[in-house]
């Protein structure tokens, strides 16, 4: 029902469009990258697969969070912009129905994206490198890796986007936690278990160190942790409002 | 109404957005790292460099190649919604100021907000820079002349990309796409850079012109001329079409309504 709801609120919002087109731009990375270069990769030594995500998941990482951030200001930009918030408030829903409703959506969103860029890493790989032969639950491991990874973001960013009442504010934050998170060394594990800094790592790189029950279960973790941090801050912020 | 006076009340409107901490947050943020790891200058990878450039530039670069262009995306956040909410738009339009001259005054602000982020960063820089030096007893201070003029070239390099953000705020009125695309026209810049068209590209000026700086403080690394020709008459041919599509449908919108 509130998922019907969330998804009816996004309807004139440009969100399905956005998503399609960030998909879209994502793709055309690696599909560029190898029209322009191909022999410098078909030359190196390796799993296809991995040679074309080392190269480009960087970049279709960063358009994923920019999504994720445009997509949890904008869902909450509707409600605070002419105070639907407040006539939520007083309808028999819970007030974190709400925030999971779009929390769901966006991570739908978030499959959907992942899943095309990853059919079309594939694609690259079968087309470019003939000796290359995939399997489907490969690339479905990748896909569902790469969205276990992205989750704590997409909740953090959620959360910031329902604290903040002016858009640019949580857009500000978002935008400034990705800069941070990419100006900080990287060597440290435990900077990079931090959201907004795991959407970069891939399946070879993690699978390689023999990291992947660690960043699976602390990206896990941290996504109940900051549902539950929601829970919370709004009943606190009932009690003050 | 006189333009100053359009300014002023354009400032009046920015008191209380937080528009300066957000300017603030990743300045601050951009420098604690690069005073801790402040050794990690006198290690150039063989690239020829004296370690208080190399501090420079590898602080700047970061604030470049990001940072500017998002300030810039999140300050036409700012200047669009103040003025959608509650209908204000409608407002002024309503009063006896010409909407072009209104769009151009929000442009001026959104410029001033990037000349006051710079401003930050380089006072950053001095204080960060000062640190640096005790902590590590090796002089990391630059000439402020020198720092002063890189920082403006950067700045000035900037004018395309913020017409460009600004003409995106103007046009498109849902803010997920002027927003995206904004955000992701960063994402490609430094890949631009290297192609033979960069120059049709502003978001990729401003780390040119860095990039242009890096090159002559380390022979080999970049150019160290920068080319004017074909960039100049380009670069000024994109801002003052933007800024006139931008003046043009400035509240086009409101007007049908």
């Amino acid at each position: 029902m509130i998922l019907q709801i969330e998804a009816k609120k996004c309807k004139r919002t440009g969100f399905l469009p956005a998503v399609l087109l960030a998909a879209c731009a994502a793709s055309a990375f690696p599909i560029l990258n190898m029209l322009v270069r191909a022999e410098t990769f078909t030359a190196m030594a390796g799993t296809p697969f991995d040679i074309l995500t080392d190269a480009n998941w960087q970049m279709m990482a960063m358009l994923n969070m920019v999504l994720v951030i445009c997509g949890a200001c904008l869902m909450y930009h509707t409600e605070f912009a002419d105070n639907g918030i407040q006539k939520m408030d007083v309808l028999p829903v819970r007030a974190g129905s709400l925030f999971f409703g779009k929390f769901v959506l966006l991570v739908l969103a978030l499959c959907g994206m992942l899943l095309l860029e990853t059919a079309v890493l594939t694609g690259c790989a079968a087309h470019w490198f003939p000796a290359y032969t995939w399997t489907f639950s490969e690339t479905l491991q990748s896909a569902g890796f790469q969205l276990i990874l992205t989750l704590p973001t997409v909740m953090l960013m959620l959360w910031v986007a329902s604290a903040c009442k002016n858009m640019w504010v949580s857009l500000g934050i978002g935008v400034i936690l990705v800069f941070v998170m990419t100006i900080l060394p990287q060597d440290s594990t435990v900077l990079q278990l931090f959201p907004f800094n795991t959407p970069y790592k891939t399946l070879a790189t993690v699978q390689g160190a023999g990291d992947v029950p660690l960043f699976l279960g602390i990206c896990g973790a941290e996504t109940v942790a900051f549902g539950l941090f929601e829970f919370v801050f709004l009943q606190i912020r009932r009690w003050y409002a | 109404m006189s333009f100053c006076s359009l300014l002023s009340i354009e400032f009046l409107k920015l008191k209380r957005s937080k528009i300066g901490l957000l300017l603030l947050a990743p300045v601050v943020m951009m420098w604690v790292p690069s005073v801790l790891n402040a050794d990690m200058n006198f290690d150039t990878r063989g690239i020829a460099i004296a370690p208080e450039y190399n501090f420079f530039i590898q602080g700047f670069m970061g604030m470049v190649w990001f940072m500017l262009p998002a300030s810039l995306v999140i300050c036409t956040v700012l200047l669009t919604q103040t003025e959608r909410a509650n209908k204000g738009l409608l407002k002024m339009l309503s009063l006896p100021v010409s909407p072009a001259k209104l769009c151009l005054v929000k442009f001026l602000i959104l410029l001033l907000l990037a000349v006051a982020q710079l401003g930050m960063t380089i006072c950053a820089y001095y204080i960060s820079a000062a640190a640096a030096s005790h902590i590590q007893g090796y002089d990391f201070l630059l000439d402020p002349l020198f720092v002063l003029r890189v920082a403006a070239c950067l700045y000035a390099g900037a004018i395309p990309m913020a017409a460009v953000f600004w003409m995106l705020a103007t046009l498109v009125r849902t803010p997920i796409f002027s927003v995206g695309i904004g955000l992701a026209s960063i994402v490609p810049s430094v890949l631009v850079l290297n192609t033979k068209i960069w120059f049709l590209y502003p978001m990729s000026y401003p780390f040119y012109l860095l990039m242009t700086e890096y090159g002559k403080a380390a022979p080999g690394v970049y150019e160290t001329q920068v080319q004017w020709l074909p960039w100049l008459p380009v670069a000024v041919g994109i801002t003052i079409l933007a800024l006139a599509i931008a003046a043009l449908r400035f509240g086009a919108t409101e007007r049908r309504a």
